[in-house]
Parts: C-alpha cells; structure tokens; sequence
C-alpha cells in the first residue's frame, strides 16, 4: 500500500504519513441505546468501491480530514477539512 | 601500475581474482566448474547465465546465504562459502557430493539504510536506450533518476560522458529494481560494495517512470540440460569479453540460425572452435557426468567441452509484475514483444526424461507430464503441485520451457496455457534491507543523567527509559534496594521523575463540552483549581486510558495520560473535537515539561523550604492545584497521589526540570528523602490498590469491573460508552477485580492464573511484597463468587500452588487520611 493521500493542508503525500480513521459514520444520539452505539462501534459497511473516510495526518499537520477514496483501486478522489460537507455520491 | 592482488577465501582455497572480475567469475577462472549442487537431487551446476537471474551461483558471503555471486564484485578478505546442505538423498539419487557445511546465519553486519526520494522520470536500466531516455527527459527540464544494476553505466562512451555530466540526472550505480507499486512509488536496492553488506532501500517516487531494462536470456529443455559446462549466450559472451576467460575448446551452439551464426563469429575470434549449431528440437540430451562432454542428437553425437544455449530473450520486467501501471514507457528490447513470441517446441526427449524445467526445485519434464496426466494440467496447479518456479530465481530460468512443455504436452495453444499471477519483489531483496536499520528510539527525560548518577537501573517504558530502581552502591539487590526506597515514601519522603506521564492542554469555549464527552467523569462543572481523576472509555464500555485533569482556568484544561499513551489520546481528544465541530485547541506538551512526584510524610516540610506557597490542607487541600515559584522557576503544583501518600506532582518546563531535581534532593537531605523508581512506585500503588490501565487491565475491562463504579457519571445526557456502561450497571458482572493477599516472601510473576477447586476463574494482574503487610499482596481478576473477602483462591506458577485469601479493602490507608494530611 503505497498511495498518495492529499492532505487539506499540506497537499499531496504519501499514505505512510497517515493514520487511517475508518469510515465516516453519524453516531447516534444519547436516547439510543446501548445496541445502536455497539452496532456503530462494531459494524462497518465495508463498501468495495467509493466511500468517505478519517484520515489523520500524524506524519503532518495533525489535522483529521475527510477522504473518498475507492477501496478497490485505492484512488482518492477528493479530501476535505472535517467542516467541509462532503458531497455523497 | 600494479593493481593490489585481490584475494580472497573459497570453501577454504584462496582465490586470485582480476580487476572487474566478480565473486563467480573469479572462482570460475580458478578452474571451478560446479559452484553448488542441486536441493533435490544433489545434481552438479555450473554457471549459467551471469546475469543474476538463475539459481546457480548462490553461495554464502561472510555469513550471508544466497548471494548471487556473479553480480558481486570480488573484494580482499571475503569468505565464500558454497551452499548445498539439506541434500536430499533419496534412494534414486546419484552419489552425492558435499561442500563443508555452510556456517549458521552471521548475526547480521549488514548496514541497512532507507532513502526517500522524489523525480520526475524515473529511467530503469543504463543501457543505451536508457541512457538516451534520460538524456531526452533532462533536456525537457526534468529531474531524473537513472538505475542501473550493474557497476558502470553501458553503451556509447560519449553518451555514458554526457549523462554523468548533466545536472539534472542522478545516477544509481548496482541499483536493482524490484517493484512498481500503487501511487508510482518505485522500490529499488542499491549495494555499497566498498563497504562490506551496506544497501540502501530506495522509495522513489516518479511522475513517471522509462522501462530500460532489457532482456535476459531463459533456458533450453533437453536431457541433462543442467550440466556444468551448458550455459546461456550471455554468460558466455560477458566470460570472454568482460573477463578475458575462454569457457571452453569445442563448442556445441543450440538455438535459432541467425543468433547462432553471430555467436558462432564470436567464439572462433576468441579461439572456440565451433562443432555445430543445432536447433534445440533436435537435441536429444547432453552428456557428461560432472561437466559437459558433448551434444547428442538422435544421429550423432558431438564432443564438446562447452555448449552454448541461444534461449529465448524475455523483457526484464519483473518489477512490473502484478502491477496496471498508467505512466510506465517501455524502451528497447524491454518494449520487444514477450513472451508468448518466443515460445520454442521442446525435444520429444524433454518430456520423458530428467531434462531440467525447474533448476531451483529440481523439477524435470518428466514431473510435468506426469502432473498433467494426473489432471493437474493448469499452469497455476502445476506451479504448486510441482514447485515450478517457487524458489530462488522465481520462475526467471523456468517460465518459457514450463509453458512450452505444457503447450506441447496438452496440445493447448501457448496463448491457452497462459503463465502464473507474478507479483513484486522480482528481483529477491533480503528482509533486512526491507527492515531497515535497527534503530531504537529512546527518550531520555530531562533528569535522566542525573538519574544515571544516582545509579539508576534502567527499564523501557514506549519509547522511554525510566529508572526501575537506584542501585547507588551497586550491590545489584533489587529487593534491598526497591524496601530502602519504599522506607523512604512512606516514612519520610521520596521523588520520582514523572515527565514520561503524557501532558496534554486542551483549550477553547468547547473545551469542558469535549471533555464531557471523552471522559467518564464530569468537567465542565469542575471548578478551577481543582484536579479530577477520570478513565476514558470506548463506546463499548472499555477502559481505554486513565488520568488526570485540572481545569486550569474557563476554558483551559491540563490532562495527564498514561506514558506511552499520549499519542493514542491526543488523537483521540482531536478526532471527537473534529467530529463533534468542537472549538478547541489540543497540544501535545509532553516534551516541552519536566514533572515529578514529592511524596512521603515529609513532603510539605522539603517542598516548604523552595517555595513561599502555602502547602497546608486547609489552604491547598488534596486534588487542588497552584501556581507557585519553586526553587526560583515557575511551576504548577498538582496535589494528588498516586503512592498513597501526601504528595506533590511539581510540572516545570523541561529546561528547568534539571535544576529542580537538583533543589528538590538538596532540601531533601535533612530527611534523608531518596530517589524513587518505577518498581518502588508499583508497590506503593498497589498497597493502595491504584490501578495501572495496561496492567491491571486488559481490552474488555469496564469500570464496573475494576471497582470504579464512581468514574461514570450516568447521570451526564451523553459520553463516549455511556449507553453500554447504563446497561452494564444493570446486569450482573462477568467477572472482578480484586485485592488478594498470600503468606510468605515468594510472589508468582504477574499473569499467574488463579484457581478455584483446580479450575480457572481468571488470573493475577500483579503480585508484589508488601513490607506494610509484610506479606505478598496482589490483584486478580476473578469471577463474581471468589469476589468475597476471605474466599480462598490458588495461584499456579511452574506448577507450583500459592493459597490466598480475597481481601476486600485497600491494604493502606483504606480512608485515604495519609493523602490529605
């Protein structure tokens, strides 16, 4: 694994400088209980193709960042700050 | 000029070696015909093709197995060793001969560096297309790369001139490349050979990369094809015209009309006498016994000390392989058309006999037609049910004749039989230079030489070092030393460098919301100046991390973490804070402060004596903290107490922890207060039944278990694992942690398992003497129904049995008087 991951801040660098944060998930809100929140721990959609990601840049900036990234060919799409919408295909 | 003689050892004998002469060609010059002898069959093997493509030269260097020795240059002083222990010697194998065991792997002398680097174009291969691809690529502005694996760039001299000349190409010389992987990122070993087994692993990552790396040349099939003394043109054009050795007298030449016609020109210029050329269907076997002694056809029969195989040239691209490369160019006779074009048709005689498909495993068109016969007749179930091209040279000599024989056997065309899924690194590389340098980080605190001086014997904590205890007179007791400091906190007074202990600052209007969140406990009511202790939990529950926080002022908090955890927390705190759009600022200031922990009876009257700030409870109670000047430097004085003693934690910045240190063992000395390690400190905690988040507990363990249902504050609308603690609370407990106490002076290691009625119910997380009980205390996690105090539990070690007693209360200071007196 050896792609190139573009950072918001710091532009294009290497995945080895990056820690992977898993999917972007919503977390649910406090009334659900205790199944919704391990459903949201455990379960991953796992898509073979395009989805949004966390990516944190530890090698970096130590900025979080969102990424789409097809996790079949491993290409990045788009990057964006954590308050940036991301546009969901 | 003289050039100095180079000599070196083989298998014993010393061996003269040329200038430019490498490790094989040297031994070959010497008069050494068989270098190895096969795994399988201890079959003879000489030279085949020079090139570092064939398996038949490995031989072992100054300890080092499987160098290729024709692509090392020859150096004074090595030791070369042939390898071909592990013979098999099954009943049909020929009477096997044996060079000297190889010696065991050397503890490795290797030099192992990595290097990144970034061009525009990446050139693989100095040849002359190489050469003018780097050349066209410069002038266009670009940076270049140029590797070459071999010593010397080649071609045109001229040409050779004006690339070493040119600013914008650098040169890699004994440069292979052995993958193309995702993102362009180029994965190539460059040898030192000045300096005994230093290679660098180069990452290289190019716009775009030039494929120069041209063809290498692949085996003939026919009986005995694997004799020394039968070897591939390009070994023997490289023996006469770079080393000046004739490989022979009289010369079989096998393979197509025009190349043998050409090779043919060539020999006879250099004194080889050409018996015949012959197309390879119609050589039956070659014959000798431990060298080629002649070409047998079904006519006739040729004497010959040397026969020379024309084979097919296939593209050098193994780097390429397993890859869909979008910005790779292919150049010369890398870019001629491969493989499937140079298919050939095997002698009838390939398929029946002991004609040698696969040099590295021994594998004969025998093995192959028997394996298609029994229905195995896919390339892929050949390789693995034969171990076809699954070793040394990876399928480089093999690939061509297993699919040709496979063609001819199945009657499928070679398009049909395909070739097996090739994947990177091709070329081998060794693990280590893919290891890289042993290098061990350590991070020193800034007392640590002053620790060094007290006689402190070091452990490892991440990437720390930290005293475990002081030996200052040496006397190298662990036990005797680690009860002089333990005397020392609890009757007196004692210090321990804290620094290691993460230190993290997290401000803004959202901070206290943060906090809330990622904590158990509650923040955003704390008053500042005050300090509470609080576990982080995952959203199942989970003990995580532990710590501290002080609210510093409104919106300013000081967290400490575990050491070795801070990295964890800190992206963890800004993960939430991004994923909940919190305003905060986190900052790691871990390295930027020195801390330490005063603790003992004591302690109020030597911190009294450096600063003017009133130590007494009523003023500065337990879990308060303040600002104060210390021995002349400013510093935040945290009172908690993690030892079970009256303490403070003194926070300076890291440039005056030093000085601090210094101050606090010199106000010290009145009381004789010592220097504590981390052994002594866990003793002092587990009296108090402090728990370590590690150690104590493990990756399921919630905070119901561990005793601190007060650490989760329910009654908060939300925090990270609050839905699953809130069900946890009301059901029943798998299991818990609790104190125990054993007679006597012997402690079972931490992790023994504990017993009831001879059966597991959980184990022992740490097990130290207590010289307050004067007996071996510890913690265990069991089930609920030993969790009573007086149950009688059994801790095994070495299978030896150890009766303790559940106990339910703290082992000191149960009412915590002695932290806020």
């Amino acid at each position: 694994m050896s792609f190139l991951l573009k950072c918001p801040n710091c532009g294009e660098r290497s995945v080895y400088e990056f820690r992977f944060g898993g999917e972007i998930r919503q977390r649910p809100s406090p009334p659900a209980g205790p199944e919704a929140f391990i459903t949201y721990a455990l379960y991953k959609r796992n898509i073979a193709g395009v989805q949004w990601e966390w990516w944190y840049h530890r090698g970096g900036c130590g900025e979080w960042f969102k990424a789409s990234r097809n996790t079949l060919t491993n290409e990045v799409q788009q990057t964006l700050l954590p308050q940036d919408e991301e546009q969901r295909g | 000029m003289d050039q100095p003689e180079i000599l070196f050892q083989w298998n014993g004998n010393t061996v003269t070696a040329k200038p430019g002469d490498t490790v094989a060609s040297a031994i070959y010059r010497s008069g050494v015909r068989t270098f190895t002898y096969s795994y399988q069959h201890g079959r003879p093997r000489g030279l085949l093709c020079l090139t570092g493509a064939c398996p038949n030269c490995l031989v072992n260097i100054d300890g080092v197995p499987n160098v290729r020795s024709c692509t090392v240059p020859a150096r004074s002083g090595m030791s070369v060793l042939a390898q071909n222990q592990n013979v098999y010697r099954g009943f049909d194998s020929p009477a096997v001969k044996r060079f000297p065991a190889a010696p065991p792997l050397a503890e490795s002398p290797h030099h192992y560096e990595h290097v990144y680097l970034q061009f525009d174009v990446v050139v693989v291969g100095g040849g002359p297309c190489g050469l003018e691809a780097a050349l066209a690529s410069a002038e266009r502005g670009l940076q270049v790369a140029l590797l070459e694996k071999q010593p010397a760039l080649g071609g045109d001299s001229m040409l050779v001139e004006e690339v070493r000349a040119h600013p914008a190409i650098t040169i890699f010389v004994n440069c292979t490349c052995f993958g193309l992987y995702e993102g362009n990122l180029l994965g190539a070993v460059q040898i030192d050979y000045d300096r005994p087994h230093a290679e660098t692993l180069l990452h290289l990552r190019a716009a775009s990369v030039v494929a120069a790396t041209g063809a290498y040349e692949t085996q003939f099939l026919f009986a005995n094809n694997d004799l020394p003394g039968v070897m591939l043109s390009t070994a023997v054009q490289r023996l006469v015209h770079q080393h000046g050795i004739v490989p022979g007298k009289r010369a079989v030449l096998i393979g197509d009309a025009p190349r043998c016609s050409t090779l043919q020109i060539e020999l006879q210029a250099a004194g080889i006498e050409v018996v015949a050329s012959l197309r390879v269907d119609s050589v039956v076997s070659a014959v000798g016994e431990d060298h080629v002694r002649g070409v047998a056809t079904e006519a006739v029969t040729y004497d010959a000390d040397l026969v020379v195989m024309c084979g097919p040239l296939l593209p050098d691209l193994g780097f390429l392989a397993g890859t869909s490369p979008q910005s790779v160019t292919l150049v010369g006779a890398a870019a001629r058309e491969g493989f499937a074009n140079q298919a050939y048709t095997p002698p009838p005689s390939a398929q029946s006999t002991d004609a040698i498909a696969c040099l590295c495993m021994d594998v004969s068109g025998k093995d192959v037609a028997e394996t298609i016969a029994g229905g195995m007749g896919h390339i892929e179930l050949i390789k693995r049910f034969t171990k076809l091209g699954k070793s040394a040279c990876q399928g480089r000599m093999c690939q061509t004749a297993a699919v040709s024989l496979c063609s001819q056997i199945s009657g499928q065309t070679i398009a049909q039989v395909g070739t097996t899924v090739a994947r990177p690194p091709a070329p081998p590389v060794t693990l280590g230079v893919l290891a890289g340098m042993r290098h061990h980080p350590a991070r020193r605190t800034p007392m640590h030489y002053q620790h060094d001086q007290l006689g402190a014997v070091w452990m490892d904590m991440g990437d720390w070092k930290r005293p475990r205890y002081y030996d200052p007179a040496g006397i190298g007791n662990q036990e005797h030393c680690v009860k002089q400091e333990y005397r020392a906190v609890r009757e007196r007074a004692g210090i321990i460098d804290v620094s290691t202990l993460g230190k993290i600052e997290v401000k803004g209007s959202d901070a206290g919301r943060l906090l809330d969140l990622v904590f158990t406990h509650e923040f955003s009511t704390l008053p500042i100046g005050r300090i509470r202790y609080s576990v982080l939990c995952d959203e199942l529950g989970t003990i995580v991390d532990d710590g501290t926080i002080s609210r510093m002022d409104e919106e300013r908090y000081f967290i400490t973490t575990t050491t070795g955890n801070v990295d964890f927390v800190q992206q963890w705190l800004e993960w939430w804070a991004a994923a909940s759009a919190l305003e905060v600022t986190i900052t790691n200031l871990t390295a930027g402060l020195a801390s330490m922990n005063l603790a003992g009876p004591q302690a109020r009257g030597v911190l009294a004596q450096l600063t003017n700030c009133d130590l007494y409870s009523q003023n500065f109670p337990y879990m308060d903290w303040r600002q104060a000047t210390v021995a002349g430097v400013p510093a935040t004085l945290m009172r908690i107490g993690f030892v079970g003693e009256m303490s403070w934690e003194i926070v300076v910045a890291a440039e005056h922890g030093s000085h601090l240190w210094e101050q606090v063992l010199q106000a010290g000395a009145s009381v004789d207060l010592r220097a504590f390690g981390v052994e002594t400190q866990r003793v002092l905690r587990l009296e108090k039944m402090h728990i370590i988040v590690g150690v104590d507990t493990d990756a399921l363990s919630n905070p119901y278990e561990a005793g601190m249902a007060w650490v989760a504050k329910l009654d908060k609308e939300d925090f990270i694992g609050r839905a699953t603690l809130a069900r946890m609370k009301q059901n029943p407990l798998e299991r818990k942690l609790v104190g125990f106490e054993l007679e006597g002076h012997i402690a079972p290691p931490d992790g023994s398992p504990v017993l009831v009625d001879g059966q597991p119910v959980g184990w022992a997380t740490s097990v130290r003497f207590s010289w307050e009980k004067e007996k071996v205390i510890g913690m265990a996690w069991v089930t609920p129904a030993e969790a009573k105090h007086g149950t009688p539990i059994t801790l095994r070690s070495d299978a030896v049995d150890y009766s303790a007693i559940v106990v339910e209360e703290v082992f000191y200071d149960p009412t915590g008087q002695r932290l806020k007196m």
